[in-house]
């Protein structure tokens, strides 16, 4: 096994978002890169968002705060100040990307317009993560994940027929632009280094749901009609309900008989009640799956069986006959999965602060070269301002000035 | 050329044997961003979704009608190259010589049965970035395990939660992972590796599970479960940090709107968009505590409210008074969204069997290299000899020879 040695240590990122933007910075932690996470002076507002370690409310006890921003270096920095502006310019002439996700014009009015700061650093690359993004009718409008997500026509497939559409968590609608912020960010980056020119990134969480539509708007401009989520096809990806929980199955697609015949074995050695039933070519039909009583016929005997068992059961049993069957996870059973345990996914990390220990997602990927790391824990309100103002060249006399007007905020060591 | 004509990823060369989901749409980015993607399917092994929903006008005969496909897989070309043929390795090694990224999602061992694993291609071109996208991992007790998108969003966790409290759960309707969370990752891991490569001049794998990048999209229920013990139940359409939060009837078929209030400051814009009514001040609404308690009811006077009003008007109204709401856009809104035609997202392309039809672009606006939506999906194959005679260095006489060997087909 060859030596990993790749790190993304060389490049600098600035990190100014709060409840929308942090996971984009986040991914590139997990490669090395030194990330500096600027927040309000009055205080990050992911801080306020829970759910909170122990259940007890406290601006270091947010876990979202502490998974987005696990491994970045913290300072709270005050924009509206004039000082603050300057010591923001500083950062930005060393950093090679700047994300940031506050309203369109915030930014230009106080004077640090790209094209300032394109000046100040040429190569810079600015990512700017907005509802609507910085330009159209809507981009000044006030939104959420919940409009996001309903605007961009991602909520409406959540449903079937008349039902209201159900959300999915964990804001995905912001995610979802995080994820393309982190892209569109690193490939503005490679092209920098290799041409000396930074830009603009203008990353619409809108368009970043508008990816996830699957095949709907071309259902509409090809045959004319408006799909929502699948409901009642037997064995297309339906939830069955077993004795714990659910567990979701897909045991055909289109006329594919191979991957229904699998099934009906499932179904034979487990001694199912009626599974002579499934044993009939009616099934390799779609239309016959769709009709009604292809679905409750499915339904009543699948599920029969479905409720008597657990869904890891189910999961292992189906699966070793080649069927994808796989159970609707809750936290609990994600921390206990065998697999993530296998891999060693789950990174604990213990906490002075806290006094116990916090439990992680770690790495999405593995690299040849490249090690990824979860990094120190999310920085404490103030904990690297005098660390990050040393290297710009400041003076512990003046960092405590700029403490004492509010520029900055300083945490007690 | 004009520098604000330029592409960001001019010049880096792809061979994509990814298909379906997942794959093709992070190489469809990496097009979309000025990378050539050659795509390799065959007639004998087309990519599956061409026989995938929606087809233009109704008529699913062919592989060329599917809107499913072609979304996922414009400015690419195509060429048909027959894998189970002993002679396409050779063409498919001078392509691996002169591509920077080779992308597959195939079931582990499927590249090593073509001698095309990461041993062997590192051998082939040192520089190469070659990409795997395994469902859950290489090894362990589940790496066998197999699941479609919908599969996966279960087993990550996101369709527990997806669901009416006390309902069965529904999830988002659609095979999520593969759209953002996966491809997302795998974009991110492509670039972060030439990215490297730019230090080291070499090459490396690059390995995504699919099942633990989503789970780093969604972090709350393990998080919440391993500190508090607690497991994190459906949202149906709340926030616990909202009140009303929610999708409220209006006028029309299907038609909701989406209204998110946040604090008091937003209570307050929201009732005065609502006209005051006597029942907004009633102390069982007066905090933001008290209106989470209270919440079903207040959700149902909201209703009584929308359940009269056209959704696009009073979305205008509340969002001039500073409340977020949206519209619950259908694919037909989306399309005719104002603010998405403005931006340029949607983009009609001509094909030569279904003519012009609708593809989106990613949602990456580059200041100075801009995205590219040139080329509909091709049809299959219709690259095959330019590719081979102007890029493989193929002569005429030898493709003619492969074509009818079978193993350009």
């Amino acid at each position: 096994m060859e030596e990993k040695s790749g790190s993304l240590s060389d490049l600098r990122v600035l990190d100014f978002t709060g409840v929308l933007g942090p996971y984009a910075a986040k991914l590139y932690v997990g490669l090395g890169a030194d990330v500096i996470h600027l927040e309000p002076i009055t205080g990050d507002a992911l801080r306020d968002c829970g759910p909170f370690y122990e259940n007890i409310q406290g601006k270091e006890r947010s876990l979202q705060f502490l998974y987005y921003n696990a491994g970045k270096r913290g300072m709270p920095l005050d924009l509206e100040k004039e000082k603050g502006r300057e010591i923001f310019v500083d950062l930005c002439k060393k950093a090679d990307v700047l994300i940031e996700s506050f309203a369109p014009g915030y930014l230009e009015d106080l004077g640090l317009s790209f094209d300032f700061l394109s000046a100040v650093n040429p190569k810079l690359v600015q990512t700017a993560i907005t509802p609507f993004g910085h330009s159209g009718p809507y981009c000044d409008y006030p939104a959420s994940d919940l409009t996001c997500s309903a605007l961009g026509g991602f909520l409406y497939l959540a449903g079937v027929e008349n039902e209201k559409p159900v959300r999915v968590s964990d804001n995905q609608a912001y995610r979802m632009a995080e994820a393309y912020a982190a892209v569109g960010s690193a490939t503005a980056v490679l092209f920098a280094k290799k041409t000396g020119i930074g830009q603009f990134v203008d990353i619409s969480c809108m368009e970043s749901v508008g990816m996830a539509l699957e095949n709907a708007p071309q259902y509409w401009d090809l045959e004319g009609t408006n799909r929502r989520g699948r409901g009642t096809v037997a064995g297309g990806g339906i939830i069955h309900p077993c004795k714990d929980g659910y567990i979701v199955l897909v045991t055909i697609m289109g006329r594919n008989k191979v991957m229904w015949e699998p099934f009906v074995k499932w179904m034979k050695d487990e001694g199912v009640d009626e599974w002579e039933i499934f044993d009939d070519d009616k099934w390799i039909d779609p239309a016959y799956r769709s009709s009604k009583e292809g679905y409750t016929t499915f339904c009543r005997i699948f599920e029969r069986y479905s409720m008597k068992h657990e869904k890891a059961y189910l999961y292992d049993k189906g699966q070793s006959f080649r069927v994808a069957v796989t159970p609707l996870s809750n936290g609990k059973d994600l921390l206990e999965n065998p697999q993530l345990k296998y891999h060693d996914f789950w990174k604990t990390i213990y906490h002075d602060a806290l006094q116990g220990e916090v439990v992680y997602p770690g790495a999405p990927y593995e690299f040849g070269n490249l090690t990824w790391r979860l990094g120190n824990p999310a920085p404490a309100f103030g904990q690297h301002t005098v660390e990050i103002l040393e290297e710009c060249g400041y003076t512990k006399t003046k960092i405590n000035a700029l403490a004492k007007e509010g520029v900055v905020y300083v945490a007690e060591s | 050329m004009l520098r604000n004509l330029r592409k960001a990823l001019d010049g880096i060369v792809v061979c994509d044997f990814s298909w379906v989901g997942a794959g093709p749409i992070t190489t469809n980015v990496l097009g979309q961003c000025g990378a050539e993607i050659i795509k390799i399917e065959s007639k004998k092994r087309p990519d599956i979704l061409r026989k995938g929903g929606p087809f233009k006008d109704g008529i699913g005969t062919g592989l060329e009608r599917s809107g499913y496909f072609a979304n996922r897989n414009p400015n690419k070309k195509c060429i048909s190259l027959n894998m189970g043929h002993s002679d396409a390795r050779d063409v498919a090694i001078r392509l691996i010589r002169k591509s920077d990224i080779i992308i597959n999602n195939f079931r582990v061992g499927q590249m090593e049965k073509w001698n095309l694993g990461w041993e062997d291609v590192k051998e082939i071109n040192p520089r190469i970035i070659y990409v795997t996208m395994s469902l859950q991992g290489t090894t362990g007790p589940h790496k066998s395990y197999m699941g479609y998108g919908i599969n996966l969003n279960a087993l990550c966790g996101l369709t527990a939660r997806a669901g009416f409290p006390g309902k069965k759960p529904f999830g988002t309707g659609t095979n999520y992972t593969d759209h953002v969370m996966v491809p997302g990752h795998t974009l991110f891991g492509i670039l972060a590796a030439l990215l490297d490569r730019e230090k080291t001049g070499k090459g490396q794998t690059v390995a995504v599970s699919q099942l633990e990048s989503a789970i780093c999209m969604k972090p709350s229920d393990v998080m919440s479960y391993a500190a508090n013990k607690e497991i994190l139940g459906p949202l149906g359409y709340g926030d616990p940090d909202a009140v009303p939060h929610g999708v409220y009837t209006t006028l029309g078929y299907r038609r909701w709107i989406a209204i998110a209030v946040f604090g008091n400051d937003e209570w307050r814009a929201f009732k005065k968009v609502m006209g005051n009514p006597a029942w907004a001040d009633d102390k069982k609404f007066s905090t933001v505590e008290e209106r989470k308690t209270n919440e079903a009811e207040l959700n149902s006077l909201v209703e009584e409210w929308t359940r009269t009003q056209y959704a696009d008007w009073l979305m205008e109204e509340l969002l001039q008074n500073g409340v977020r709401a949206g519209v619950v856009n259908d694919g037909r809104g989306a399309i005719d969204d104002v603010h998405l035609r403005e931006r340029g997202f949607w983009a009609y392309l001509d094909h030569p069997v279904v003519g012009s039809t609708l593809y989106n672009r990613a949602p990456i606006c580059f200041s100075k290299t801009p995205l590219r939506m040139e080329k509909a999906a091709p049809v299959l194959g219709q690259d095959t000899r330019d590719v081979l005679t102007e890029k493989l260095d193929y002569s005429e006489g030898e493709v003619d020879q492969l074509v009818s060997d079978g193993v350009l087909v």
